[in-house]
């Protein structure tokens, strides 16, 4: 005993020893998982690099539509937004993009010269969403302030016309096929249709328990895709205002979603499988995104989840659909964007895209070009090769 | 009487205003931005959004800065009370406050803490609540220094049995050999530079990822090939 002590003393030991370094081989243990987990992250990081090197992108003379797809760097990064970008949306003809802000501004650039053209002022609080119609003389956009508005786009960039009506924060508002009517979905817990003509409410949705975040209509108009709060995503037939079906797998908070455009329901197919070829799979099919950090791919028809895209690190914000059908592309609070190949399952390219949370991405129909937005307050526009 | 545990706003002596309008923001921001911690305290809560590690390493865990500089226990208090926990539902609480009650006693300021926890529970029952012990300021040994170690001791003897409370020590490092604060850590021997944030906040960093992936499945570390 006064051997332990007397080495105690000469070793200047203090009684707590046990206290002070207890935890400390556990800790270096899962040190040494967390470095090696990034040693593989970094080689796997230099195997693209140099794949990307040696093969090459295709140059601009030989590249596809079908194939193209966003690649570092960035073409042009615009600032000028004083508050994180919410929403960034191509022009349907022109070759212009609007951004919208929490400043309460939406912006008008064009993508190909990276010219800042004007600012549309008029919203009092945070704007969450745009959309163009489809001939692009008219957007609307919906904001925290409880209103959607909707401005002319061919001369005077002016709003003609604000539509009251939700009890809280509008989240999101799309234009309908035809263009006749707008869908707006909001913290109020449900979805409006507004007559453009007249500015009237014509339907009122209600069935969601919780805060929705976004609404879009399906390509022929006949269905409307909502996501939630709740956890779930509802499937409303427009005409009797019925909620047809709910769809339920994600962990958390569905941030967003995008219906898939006829050109990829071949490549979902193919990766469903050989047990789905008994025309198991109906379709429309629809991708959702969540602070899961999971994407999902539905068949809205069948009303199942058909596979899980699982790779970015932190809340998915944003989901679009190739216009070639092939892939599918995200923007995540991980700060990156994703480049997914549908029929594999597997995610094809990462583009580090901003400094803050990507909250939004948008593909161009015909041309060649990605945009996307960030907490950063800028909108980066990437080139397809 | 305690003054810790009398919820207070602050006076406003300089006729500006500015603490109310602060604290209207906060609640705006409640309503608007969903965030998986809320931070509220005094200005070491404040002065840390303002450093590196704060875009660096919280902000992607989407977080809410609500500190005050200057900020009391009593005030802050007041502002739990006021509604700045009404609307939001986090998974962590992240309190740190006190370092401004040296007018109090030792065990006044602990049993103020203690009445914040109280309150922050009966407004989200569900919360994990991270205390950083409170850091020492002063360049040379001062009687404020000592009443913060008594603080701190308290909260080290009386914390660990709340459930749902974590006690972290941030405090270790700060105090050189010979006693002083350098500048270097603490610019104006209060207030975390760069590398004193880094150093006092990196385990509370730790703990919060810790405590948000709480049953989330493991990730497979082994490679794939």
């Amino acid at each position: 005993m006064d051997a332990l002590e007397a080495f105690k003393k000469e070793a200047d030991m203090p009684g707590e020893v046990e206290r002070k370094f207890g935890g400390l081989l556990e800790k270096k243990w899962t040190s040494v998982i967390r470095l090696q987990k990034k040693v593989m992250e970094l080689e796997s990081k230099l195997n693209e690099a140099e794949k990307e090197y040696i093969e090459g992108a295709p140059t601009r003379g030989k590249r596809s539509p079908s194939e193209w797809i966003p690649r570092p760097p960035e073409k042009f990064c615009l600032t000028g937004h004083r508050a994180p970008v919410t929403r960034v949306i191509f022009h349907p003809v022109f070759s212009v993009m609007v951004s919208a802000s929490e400043d309460a501004t939406l912006k008008v650039w064009d993508f190909e010269t990276g010219e800042y053209e004007r600012t549309l002022k008029g919203h009092t609080d945070s704007i969450q969403d745009i959309c163009f119609d489809s001939t692009g003389k008219l957007l609307v956009s919906c904001s925290a302030d409880m209103t959607i508005k909707l401005w002319e786009f061919q001369q005077t960039y002016d709003c003609i016309r604000t539509m009251l009506g939700h009890d809280h924060n509008v989240s999101s508002v799309a234009f309908m096929p035809g263009n006749d009517y707008v869908v707006s979905s909001s913290r109020d817990k449900t979805i409006k249709m507004w007559e453009v003509l007249t500015g009237y409410c014509i339907k009122t949705f209600v069935g969601h328990r919780d805060w929705i975040r976004m609404v879009r209509p399906s390509p022929d108009g006949s269905l409307l895709a909502s996501c939630s709060h709740d956890q779930s995503i509802r499937i409303w037939a427009v005409s009797s205002k019925e909620c047809r079906n709910e769809l339920r797998a994600h962990e958390h908070v569905i941030e967003c979603i995008a219906w898939a455009p006829d050109s990829s329901a071949g490549a979902i197919i193919e990766a469903v499988g050989v047990d789905n070829k008994k025309g198991a799979a109906m379709g429309p099919f629809l991708a959702s995104g969540s602070r899961d950090k999971s994407i999902r791919i539905w068949d809205v028809g069948a009303g199942i989840a058909l596979f899980t895209l699982i790779g970015h690190d932190n809340w998915v914000r944003g989901v679009v659909f190739h216009p070639g059908g092939k892939f599918l592309i995200s923007a995540s609070d991980d700060k990156t964007l994703r480049v997914w190949d549908l029929k594999n399952k597997r995610c094809m390219k990462t583009l580090e895209a901003h400094k803050h949370f990507c909250t939004s991405l948008d593909f161009h129909k015909s041309h060649p070009f990605v945009i996307s937005g960030s907490v950063d307050q800028s909108v980066k526009v990437w080139e397809c090769r | 009487m305690n003054t810790c545990k009398v919820p207070a706003s602050v006076v406003d002596t300089d006729g500006d205003n500015r603490w109310i309008s602060i604290h209207n923001r906060f609640l705006s921001e409640t309503r608007e931005k969903d965030a998986d911690v809320v931070f509220i305290g005094d200005s070491i809560i404040q002065a840390l959004q303002h450093c590196e590690i704060w875009n660096e390493l919280f902000a992607p865990l989407h977080c809410l800065n609500f500190g005050i500089h200057r900020d009391k226990i009593e005030n802050v208090l007041w502002r739990i009370q006021n509604g700045e926990l009404d609307n939001v539902k986090p998974k962590v609480i992240v309190l740190h406050v006190g370092t401004n009650n040296h007018r109090n006693k030792p065990e006044e300021i602990f049993e103020g803490i203690l009445e914040i926890i109280h309150t922050i529970k009966e407004k989200q029952p569900d919360v994990y609540i991270v205390v950083p012990t409170l850091l020492p300021r002063g360049q040379h040994p001062n009687p404020i220094r000592d009443k913060l170690n008594k603080v701190n001791e308290l909260l080290k003897e009386k914390l660990s049995s709340q459930p749902k409370v974590e006690l972290i020590q941030i405090d270790n490092g700060f105090v050189l050999p010979d006693g002083t604060i350098s500048h270097h850590d603490m610019h104006d021997y209060l207030l975390l530079t760069n590398s004193g944030c880094r150093k006092a906040f990196k385990p509370v960093y730790e703990l919060l990822v810790q405590l948000l992936t709480e049953g989330e499945p493991e990730k497979d570390l082994t490679p794939s090939e």
